[in-house]
Parts: C-alpha cells; structure tokens; sequence
C-alpha cells in the first residue's frame, strides 16, 4: 500500500514538473515526435497512385499532391498531405533539423535559427510549395544538445522518414553524420561557416552553404578594418579550436601572412561552461598589445573578454565573427566597451535589412515585431539553397535523394537580394562568397547592431588561394 | 608581487563562488546521503531571479539578491518535498538518479526562463577595478565573491552548531533512525536542508553572473567544479567545501595566468584540467579528502 503511495506520488510529480516545463515553453520549437499522421513508407512503388486518400502514406507515388506530372519519389516524400497543413491538396516532403535547442553552446541561436526557417518554409507553402507538395520541417526536428554523439543518434532516429536535412547545427556535429549521409544520399543545410563546406573534398558534396566561411570572414574584416579603421601592424586571434575558431584564426593567419603584419598567435579558448572565465583569454589580449583581436567565441564570452580587456588597458580594437552577437550584451557592463572598440562581421545584413529577402521576413513577423536574435534571419537566409534545390530536382521529375544529390551541381540560387546569386560546387576559387556586412553595437537600433557598409569584400580575401579548407583536415 | 597578489585574489574569488556551491552539496549529502546534482540548476535559477527582481522589477540590488536567495530556497525545499521525499528509504543511489533527472527538468525550465539572450544580474560592481597596495588590482566584483561566501559560511556555520534546528540537522546527518526517536521530524529536516543548499545555490548564481560575466544556457556547467572541491574537502564537511574551493580557485587562476607559456607544452586551456589532477591525487591519498569522515566498515 505504502509502496503504491510512493508510485503514485512520483508519478504526480513527474507529471507537475513536465506541465511546468511546458507551460514554460511556449516559444520553443516542437520537438515532439511524429504523432502518426506523418508515418510515411519507403517504398519505390512507381504505380499511379496520386489519388489515395485511404489513409496509407505512401512515399512510393511517382507524383505528389496536384502536380499531375511525372515526379520521382522516394523516401520523405509522401502524397498524403503533411499535418496540419496549409493546401491539403498537396502532398509532403519532410525535412529533418537537427539543431542546439536546450543545453549547448549555441541553443540561443539555434532556436532562433529553427524560427526562421519555420517561417521561411511557412511562407512557401503559403505561396503553393513547391510542385504540388507543401514543406514540413517540424515532424523530425530534434535536439542534438552541439553534442556530434547525439547528433549521429539523432540522424539515425530520424533518416528513414526525411528527404533532406533542413539544417544540421554545428560543424563537429555536422562532420560527425557526414559519412552517413553520403551513403544515404542526404542533402544538408548547415548551421555553420566552416570553409570546408566550400569544398567536395570535405563536405561530399552534399552541403548547401550560403555566405563566406570564418576564414574568409576573419579576412574581409581585417581587409575592411585596416583601411578605415587605422593601420593593422598586429593582430591577434581568439577563439574555440576547431572549424569555428580555429578556422577564424586560420584566417588572420593567412591575412598577417599576405600583409606583412604580425601575427601574435591564436588564444584558444572555451565556453565559460568549460573554462569558468575568460581570465586567461584577457590576460593574453592585454600583454599581447595587439592593433587588433579578431573573436571567434560565444557572446557571453565576447563580452567578457572585450569589457576585461579594456578595463585591464588593452587600447586596440575587436572584431567578432558572426556568433558572437547577441542584443543583450548591449545590457552588460560590457556595452561601453563594445560600442568603443568592436566591430561585427555578418554574411548579410541583420534583420532590419532592406533586400527582398529581409522585407519578407519582417513582413512575416508583422510590423514592429523583432525576433529574439538575428538566428532568425540566419534560419531564413539558410534556407534559399534548399528550396532552389527542391525547385530543380522537381523541375527535373525526381525528387529523390539521388536526384537531389546529382541536382546540386550547378545549381543557381536567388537569395532574393540578401546575397549576390551563387551557383553551387565547381572550384571555391571561382564560386565561394567573399562579400560581407560590417556593423557596430549600437544602442537606438533594433537589434542593437547599426550596420556600416554592406557588400564590402577586400583584397586579400579576394586574392586568398581557396584550393582547399582553412583548416581542419 | 603585485602581480601574484593579483592572480591570488582572483582565484579566491573564483574559488569562493565552487565553495558555496560544494557547500550546498555538502549540506544535502549530510542531511541525506545523497549527492544532489541538482544544484547547478538552482545555481543558474539564482542568476535569473537574481536578474528578474533587480533589473525587471527594479528592486535595490541587496534586496534582490535577498529575494532570489528567498525564492530558490523556496524552490529547492519543493523540489525535495516532491521528488525526493518518496525516495526516503531507497538506496542513495537510485536518490541520486532522481537528482540527475531533476537537473535536466530544473536546467530546461531555467533556460526557457532566460531566453534567447545573455542574461546580466544587474550588479552594481560591473567591470570595476579597485588598485591598492601599490599596484594590486582587484574587481570589485571579486572583493564581494570573496566577503559574501566568507560571511555565507560563517552563517551556516553558526547555525548548525548554535541553533536548535541546526542540532536537530546535525542528529538527522548523523543517524536519522536515532534522531526520529528523539523527536526530530526527519522529513523536515530533509526539506530543510534542500532549502539551505538552494538559498547557497542563489547566491552563487548572483555572484557567477557578476562582474561583466554574462549568464546563458551553459552556465550551469560550471558549477560541476564543485565535485573536484567536495572531493579535496571531503563529501562530508563545510570546512572542507571552504578550504577546497579557494584552493581549487586560486590552482587554476594561476595554471590560468600562466596559460601562455604552459600552452607550448601542455596545451591551452590546462586550467580546466588542474581541479581534476588535484581531485585524482586528493583521491589516492586520502580517499575520504582533506576533512572528510574515514569510512570505517567492521568485518
């Protein structure tokens, strides 16, 4: 009896502490598993059976929802509707996202991330979706904690029912899948810079980047910064080893190389989660007496070391990479030392952008509405080169992995203003991004960045020999 | 000198905010027998309430930290009244799987309550520096880690040997059959002390948001530097959880400070391994650490 009291008693309160926790997590992406509608079955069946509405899914079907043509299928794509969705008429491709949404380094952005792209494929099948199928990216989206084991655990959850990877956080994580997506024919979209997604040799093929790299990033920025922000004699790199720092640092490297400036080193770092503070990391900028610190860490991070920095004398500047903003350092002490002496870099503008591509996404949140960080346009932006990919391969009759695979060379995207057209794979020394956005933390903009100039490129960017990734090999 | 003085009061001040969180172990496992590890999540519900009163609902900085202290306090002793108390009875260990779980649940509820952003506390020391004694620099920040945990410790301490409640807690601790027979409401004494290691648990989360440190999802993390301290100090004692923490502070600020030339060899960031290669030596010596209770089992 007592042993059934205790049951019970657990059992309530396992039951209260989940009903808090959703009640608390509204905003959150869902990340509940399938409920059943979306049950799809892989079969190559190629018989006309466009008008099956018995219920059974059936990925087999040579043609989806209203398209009346002939279009290959195989797995993810089923011509029953996708749930909830908007033109029941059409059938479903399933995209799967494997992002940082609780606990990682990065879960700030990346549920802001998941937003974007959420709106992004929302307002595609607002317009029809594409060849008579709507896009659902929310039945296989799962956490994958930037942890690469999760990740692999995750992609094998999830691989038998999706057609592509809407967006795979992280480059480690990425790199982690990567094989087995090879073998399965799966397209990604990364959530990352990293160079090596500019090159065959290290992504297969199958990674649909959009914007530079951290390495190509870290030289736009140091091009644009010695020529209006003063003379560079010395710099320095900080940041996380590996293909976001490490290939950051890359970059400064080949950048002192080419100009003639000194190269002070690469101050490898970690989250505070990690290393407790950023003690050691500014320590080192201020003995270093560097013209300039390019910043390769998380935002708190950021803050950290440019506020230590410069209360402890460091008189140069910063310039961060991509990841390291977010609004709310502006309410850390540090913000009178960011708005003096940091510079941001981003692959386009911030969501207060003016391009096409901007002005549908704010439309998308209504007048006057922010999203919590720019990982929204990142998660919207991202999204172009798969759409286009979709497009084409429907274009083609196979909408297939294999047909989205082989659809990927050559493949032209329109980034509706927010980046120049780009054509994808052949040589990265003719194909890869070099253009960047350059702006400051500023208090009376929305999003607390004011952006500087847009487009910039630089000379040793432009000249860099790109024959193979930066770093990580 | 100046420069060592420096480094030294920087460690101590790390090393104050891993002794209140071992201290918060310490207090639970006494009490319970079981290792909360728990405790990085109500560290970093401290940090958010912290935040919410002094910065959303504007209340005077000492008065928030107060009201969070209050609040987690409050939230741990619920935690205890639901999750733990139908353990009482069960081996520790199964206890402490629970803890395990409720870390996950407490971690996600408290990231959601944060947010997309950074979160800052609010405090007022800031970046502030303060130069004495020629050329010493210390934060601000670090001068109160150091102080608060010193009059937090002195606090429980005080409490434990001198009040009544504390008494009963301490019989609780050490025999909780014997203390039921004389009186003492044992399920309450639980409660008590979850409520204790909350309130310290706030407290570290004020001062790790402090000083320019921003606060986000993987805050929680740090506090696991409090299992190296509670194992040099010993599971079972506050002085231990005290002594062990500055000690583990001041190693690493200056494993950290000497970072650039320690890297050619050993590589970066050897400072995060120091706690862990003090803990594996602690162990081999002295299994029970520094002021731990031998185990002594009869056969």
């Amino acid at each position: 009896m007592r042993e059934t009291t205790r049951l019970r008693r657990m059992a309530a309160a396992l039951c209260a502490v989940t009903l808090v926790a959703t009640a608390c997590g509204g905003n959150e992406p869902d990340t509940a598993a399938p409920t059943g509608d979306g049950d799809e079955q892989t079969d190559t069946d190629t018989g006309d059976d466009t008008g099956d509405t018995d219920g059974d899914e059936d990925t087999g079907g040579d043609t989806g929802g209203d398209t009346g043509g002939e279009i290959a299928t195989d797995i993810g794509v089923t011509d029953d509707p996708c749930p909830e969705a908007i033109n029941p008429d059409n059938g479903c491709i399933y995209l799967g996202i494997l992002s940082d949404l609780t606990v990682g380094p990065f879960a700030a952005l990346g549920v802001q991330i998941v937003e974007g792209q959420e709106a992004f494929w929302e307002r595609v099948n607002n317009e029809g979706g594409i060849s008579g199928y709507d896009i659902n990216v929310t039945e296989y989206t799962r956490d994958n904690e930037y942890n690469p084991q999760t990740q692999s655990q995750l992609y094998r959850e999830i691989e038998p029912d999706i057609l592509a990877l809407a967006q795979t956080l992280g480059t480690p994580p990425t790199e982690a899948i990567l094989p087995d997506m090879d073998e399965d024919n799966v397209i990604g979209v990364p959530a990352s810079w990293w160079s090596g997604w500019d090159h065959d040799s290290a992504d297969y093929g199958l990674i649909l980047n959009s914007g530079y790299s951290y390495c190509l990033e870290s030289q736009i920025a140091l091009d644009w910064s010695s020529e209006n922000e003063g003379e560079i004699g010395s710099v320095l790199a900080v940041g996380y080893p590996g293909d976001y720092g490490g290939d950051s640092a890359a970059g400064v490297q080949a950048w002192a190389e080419a100009t003639g400036a000194e190269y002070l080193g690469f101050v490898e770092t970690a989250p505070n989660a990690v290393v407790g503070s950023q003690d050691a990391a500014i320590g080192q900028v201020v003995s270093s007496g560097a013209d300039r610190v390019v910043i390769a860490t998380g935002p708190a991070e950021t803050a950290e070391i440019v506020g230590g920095a410069m209360a402890n004398g460091y008189a140069g500047r910063f310039i961060g990479s991509v990841p390291t903003w977010n609004p709310a350092l502006m309410d850390s002490p540090a913000a009178p030392a960011l708005e003096a002496a940091f510079t941001h870099i981003g692959p386009w503008e911030a969501f207060t952008g003016s391009s096409e591509a901007h002005q549908a996404m704010q439309e998308h949140l209504g007048e006057g509405n922010l999203p919590g960080n720019d990982g929204f346009t990142f998660g919207w932006i991202w999204s172009y080169p798969l759409k286009s990919l979709l497009e084409q391969a429907a274009a083609n009759g196979d909408l297939t992995r294999e047909g989205l695979r082989s659809a990927v060379d050559g493949l032209t995207v329109d980034y509706e203003g927010a980046l120049p057209e780009r054509t994808l794979g052949g040589d990265a020394n003719e194909t890869a991004v070099r253009v960047a956005v350059v702006s400051q933390p500023d208090n009376d903009e929305p999003l607390r960045l004011r952006t500087i100039e847009t487009g910039i490129s630089g000379p040793t960017a432009d000249d860099y020999d790109y024959s193979a990734p930066c770093s990580g090999t | 000198m100046d420069d060592l003085l420096t480094i030294l009061i920087r460690g101590l001040a790390q090393g104050s905010v891993y002794a209140l969180l071992a201290a918060g172990f310490v207090v639970i496992y006494r009490a319970t027998d079981v290792v909360n590890f728990a405790q990085p999540a109500l560290m970093v519900l401290g940090a958010y309430f912290t935040a919410l009163f002094a910065r959303t609902y504007d209340l005077p900085f000492p008065l928030a930290v107060l009201a969070a202290i209050v609040v987690v306090a409050m939230v741990g002793a619920v935690t205890e009244r639901i999750a733990l108390r139908p353990m009482v009875g069960e081996p520790p260990f199964s206890a402490a799987m629970v803890t395990i779980g409720l870390f996950l649940v407490l971690t996600i509820i408290a990231n959601r309550l944060i947010g997309s952003n950074v979160l800052t506390v609010g405090d007022p020391w800031a970046l502030d520096t303060a130069v004495f004694a020629g050329n010493v620099r210390m934060r601000v920040a670090d001068g109160w880690r150091i102080a608060l945990t010193a009059v937090a410790f002195a606090g429980v301490g005080l409490f434990l040997v001198r009040s009544r409640v504390g008494l009963a807690m301490r019989a609780t601790s050490l025999d909780q059959e014997v203390a039921l027979a004389q009186g003492v409401n044992v399920g309450r004494m639980f409660g008590l002390s979850w409520a204790l290691a909350g309130g310290l648990a706030g407290l570290a989360g004020m001062m790790v948001g402090s000083g320019g440190m921003g606060v986000d999802n993987t805050t929680a993390f740090i506090a696991l530097k409090a299992l190296p301290v509670i194992i040099l100090g010993g599971l079972d004692s506050l002085k231990g959880a005290y002594i062990g923490g500055l000690v583990i502070g001041v190693a690493e600020a200056f494993t950290r400070a000497n970072s650039a030339t320690l890297s050619g060899y050993v590589g970066a960031n050897v400072d995060v391994v120091v706690p862990y290669v003090i803990m594996i030596l602690v162990l081999m010596v002295r299994p029970y650490g520094l002021f731990g209770t031998p185990e002594v089992q009869r056969v």
